[in-house]
């Protein structure tokens, strides 16, 4: 007899569909118009220079960075929900994208933003903030509290918000602008060596994530009956919260701020298949990661040859198909 | 007593009718580039710029004698250096600017100065909102400056030189090439943020003989994919910075930018915000700069690049 | 077999300096086959010896042991492969199948990378018709009523194959019949499979009907221990509950405590 329990493996394959899918879409989608024979061509290496130049130096890097920062920000979102045993915990409530606002916002002032330097700042100022949130959370030894976790998180971010605020107030037009535009956050920034670099950075802590899927599990059901199920519920929050926050840290650095996609994407795998982490974490991966591409592929041709900021694209986008969901399950289509 | 008080009311009227008249006199109807009448007593003697562009008018018509305040982003002509800052022209602060007991006030045309615009009228001081954002308000402005000083003819003489100045260098003899140079101007980064039609390096591209390669986009400013600007291939990208040797470096170290053979090739034209930022009557100037430094890029360098015929078309 | 199962030594606990201890030397153990009850009133230390024993509450002074050996000294999965436990409340705050639920005392038992196997199958289906949850299979957590949430998640303990068994107040929103099920369950696995089982209850007459033994707790220490008979004098109990409580005996000898009244004075005409 079969479970009654959703199984992930059903959901995987179209999942991995939809992501070859999207992977198609961002490379024959954008503002140069090129027809698929051509982008294909491309590919092969042949055609014509411009074209080879646009999907292969242009569009592939972009599409890469877009599967990872996607895939990053889902997961996390995801792991963070069950950290702070809240369904609306989105990677960005740790603090630290007030802590790399600041950061880049200072970068920009003291004229070190380049396309290596913002991000390093950015990051920089992202581990600072962690820093102090992990601080004010720990109680008792190394123990993290989750509600002060939460809290902690708010206020820094708020905290680090408004000082960029003060900065952009007395700053020169030009790096107003200049801090807005990366703030809006985009995937253009970082190259394949920006690309290698993430993916060379978060693939240890993806992994210490998988590892824990089980104890995210338990950890839902409350601190205690995790422990009494075999959890060891301080190291497990620890170390989520140390992978979410490099995690976020370093996706942040690369394409600047992209809200949504870490807090919908695993709420909507929640809603449609259930809560097991051993199959929502690599699914968030793959949904988030497509879900960035082709928001990514929107932004570049709705208005060609304007250029949406991205993350208008995945909120305007995503809100609606969110609601629609949201709405079918609270009026109770369970399965 | 009824005789003084009858005879001071008399008086009271006489200056009182007097002054009306004398209003009349001056004020004409001198609207501002908002519709706004400009109410003046006599010509303007104290007159604070808020803008870097009229500020350099104002010095052009030969009045900088009556300027007492100026933005702290006025830096040209050097002498604008001795005026008092009296701080932002965008959301200025009104009480700085007030300190200066000026009769006019040269607003900068923003909707982010409506406030501002409020808070001088409220104090009774006179303004005059100017918009300066395109070389054909240069001439404009310099009448409604120079009406508002007392000093009409003056304005006619720098619209007329400026004239017969920009029609000379759009035609100066620097050997130009047969092909029109296809110009990317290059704001921002990342995302890449570049000038539309609606700007005014656009029109010195334009009078320099030279192609905005996004001149079909109305606005001042845009943000653009950078796949659309290698589609368009354009054969020098333009930057406006003081840093020459930073920002060449650092637009030709962008990631992906290498797809554009100008970066490849280094046509990257860096110039002066000074003469380039905003409209000024040292238009002339700029137009003439820029053909002499695309001609010296063209010339040497590899030549002009081959053209494809569907390229050229595109954009 | 000899030997405790689960053993508190005169164990004390300190939440904080400035407070009384939670505990002040408290001695219980529990020995496979046997049931104890751990009973007393509000705030007299039951959840928090519950919490003692299972090394969740550091020990200000004496030993917590679990099978001959030292709490320290177990690993979080290895204590939930001998012990079952269910808490007084537990609210999952995702929503959550039964099946599920049920499904994740099997965990100590998975490796990071292993899939569960017929025999964790196998164990949760026991655990299943054992706890009479096998109709609610199919049913979302939040749409069970309280003693039907506290069945399934006896269900999960008994699906960790369990040594012992460690239950906070379980009958607490059961109705009559389901907490006397409960307790036959319970008694049950206790004869048969020679389970330690600590119950801590508020229901003191149906603790005597099942319990082998009584501990009797107050404001952090033990009043009482041993036979119900022994512990559940009515003297004890009013002084203990402040509340004057009469005894009377059921026909095997059980003690049955039931409270006496104590109508409020009618108000004074004054009014």
């Amino acid at each position: 007899m079969g479970s009654p329990v959703p199984q992930w493996r059903g959901v995987m394959v179209p999942l991995l569909l939809f992501w070859l899918l999207s992977v198609a879409i961002g490379l024959t989608v954008g503002g140069a118009g090129l027809a698929p024979f051509d982008v294909a061509r491309a590919l092969t290496g042949e055609g014509e220079p411009t074209a080879r130049a646009i999907v292969l130096e242009l569009r592939l890097p972009r599409i890469a960075l877009g599967l990872l920062v996607g895939g990053i920000l889902a997961v996390t979102g995801a792991a963070l929900q069950a950290l702070v045993r809240n369904p609306l915990a989105d990677p960005y409530l740790l603090g630290l994208s007030g802590g790399a606002s600041l950061g880049a916002v200072l970068a920009i002032q003291m004229g070190v933003a380049s396309p290596w330097g913002m991000p390093a700042a950015a990051f920089a100022g992202a581990l600072g903030a962690i820093a102090v949130v992990y601080r004010l959370a720990r109680v008792a030894g190394s123990a993290l509290d989750s509600r002060i976790l939460l809290l902690a998180g708010v206020v820094v971010g708020a905290f680090a918000g408004a000082l960029t605020s003060g900065v952009l107030a007395v700053s020169e037009s030009a790096a107003v602008r200049s801090a807005m535009l990366w703030l809006l956050g985009g995937l253009g920034g970082v190259g394949w060596t920006g690309v290698l670099a993430l993916a060379a950075w978060s693939a240890p802590a993806l992994f210490v994530l998988a590892l824990e899927a089980r104890n995210l599990d338990l950890l839902s059901l409350g601190e205690e009956p995790a422990q009494h199920l075999g959890a060891d519920v301080a190291r497990t929050k620890r170390r989520v919260y140390v992978a979410a926050s490099l995690l976020t840290a370093a996706a942040v650095a690369a394409a600047g701020i992209i809200g949504f996609v870490g807090l919908a994407v695993p709420h909507l795998l929640r809603l449609l298949r259930g809560h097991g982490h051993r199959g929502l974490l690599p699914a968030a991966f793959a949904l988030g990661g497509a879900f960035l591409v082709l928001a990514d592929a929107l932004a570049r041709s709705l208005f060609a040859p304007l250029e949406l900021p991205v993350g208008v694209v995945t909120a305007v986008v995503g809100v609606p198909v969110f609601a629609v969901l949201l709405r079918r399950s609270v009026i109770g289509v369970k399965r | 007593m009824a005789r003084q008080r009858a005879l001071i009311s008399i008086l009271a009227g006489v200056v009182i009718a007097t002054g009306c008249r004398a209003d009349r006199q001056v004020t004409a109807s001198i609207l501002d580039d908002w519709g706004r009448p400009v109410v003046l007593a006599a010509p303007a003697r104290r007159i604070v710029s808020l803008a870097p562009a009229t500020t350099e008018l104002v010095f052009a018509l030969g009045l900088g004698g009556r300027l007492v305040g100026r933005t702290t982003w006025c830096a040209y002509p050097a002498e604008a250096r001795a005026v008092a800052d009296v701080g932002n022209g965008i959301g200025p602060n009104v009480e700085a600017v007030a300190a200066q007991r000026p009769d006019l006030v040269l607003l900068y045309a923003s909707e982010a100065n409506r406030a501002a615009l409020e808070r001088f009228e409220a104090l009774g001081m006179s303004v005059a909102v100017i918009r300066l954002d395109l070389a054909a308000d240069l001439r404009r402005a310099a009448r409604l400056i120079g009406r508002l000083a007392g000093d009409s003819a003056a304005a006619e003489v720098l619209i007329a030189s400026f004239d017969s100045a920009l029609s000379a260098a759009s035609q100066a003899a620097v050997p130009a090439h047969r092909l029109t140079a296809r110009i990317y101007v290059d704001i921002e980064g990342n995302p890449p943020l570049t000038l539309g039609s609606g700007s005014y390096v656009t029109e010195i591209i334009r009078a320099a003989g030279a192609e905005n390669v996004f001149a079909d986009l109305p606005q001042p400013s845009a943000v653009v994919s950078l796949e659309a600007i290698v589609a368009r291939e354009p054969d020098f990208v333009l930057a406006i910075s003081s840093d020459t040797l930073r920002r060449r470096a650092s637009i030709a170290g962008r990631p992906g930018w290498r797809s554009l053979r100008a970066v490849r090739e280094g046509r990257i034209v860096v110039v002066p915000g000074d003469l380039y930022g905003q409209p000024s009557p040292r238009m002339p100037l700029a137009v003439r700069d820029l053909r002499e430094r695309i001609a010296a890029l063209w010339t040497g360098g590899s030549g002009a690049p081959r053209r494809r015929g569907a390229a050229a078309q595109r954009g | 077999m000899s030997g405790a199962a689960l053993q508190l030594e005169r164990a004390s606990v300190r939440l904080s300096p400035a407070l009384p201890r939670q505990l002040d030397d408290v001695s219980l153990s529990v020995a496979e086959g046997e049931c104890l009850a751990l009973v007393g009133p509000n705030g007299a230390g039951k959840t928090t010896a519950l919490r003692a024993l299972l090394g969740l509450v550091a020990l200000e002074s004496g030993r917590a042991s679990v099978f001959g050996r030292e709490i320290g000294s177990w690993d979080r999965s290895e204590l939930a492969r001998s012990v079952g436990v269910v808490s007084q409340r537990e609210e999952p705050v995702f929503p959550l199948l039964v099946a599920e639920a049920i499904a994740m005392g099997r965990y100590p038992y998975l490796g990071t990378w292993s899939q569960p196997s017929a025999a964790d199958r196998d164990a949760v289906q026991r655990a299943m018709a054992r706890a009479d949850v096998v109709s609610l299979e199919h049913r979302w957590v939040e749409t069970l009523s309280g003693g039907e949430w506290q069945r399934v998640r006896l269900a999960r303990a008994l699906a960790q194959e369990p040594r012992a068994l460690v239950l906070d107040e379980p009958t607490a929103s059961l109705d009559l019949r389901h907490e006397m099920e409960l307790f036959e369950l319970v008694i049950d696995l206790v004869r048969r499979e020679n389970l330690a089982a600590l119950v801590v209850s508020h229901h003191l007459n149906v603790a005597a009907r099942f319990a082998d033994r009584l501990v009797l707790m107050s404001a952090g220490r033990v009043v009482s221990a041993g036979a119900p008979s022994q512990v559940l004098t009515a003297e004890t109990l009013s002084s203990v509950f402040g509340w004057p409580v009469s005894v009377s005996w059921l026909s095997d000898g059980t003690p049955q405590l039931y409270p006496e009244r104590k109508p409020l004075k009618p108000l004074s005409n004054q009014e």
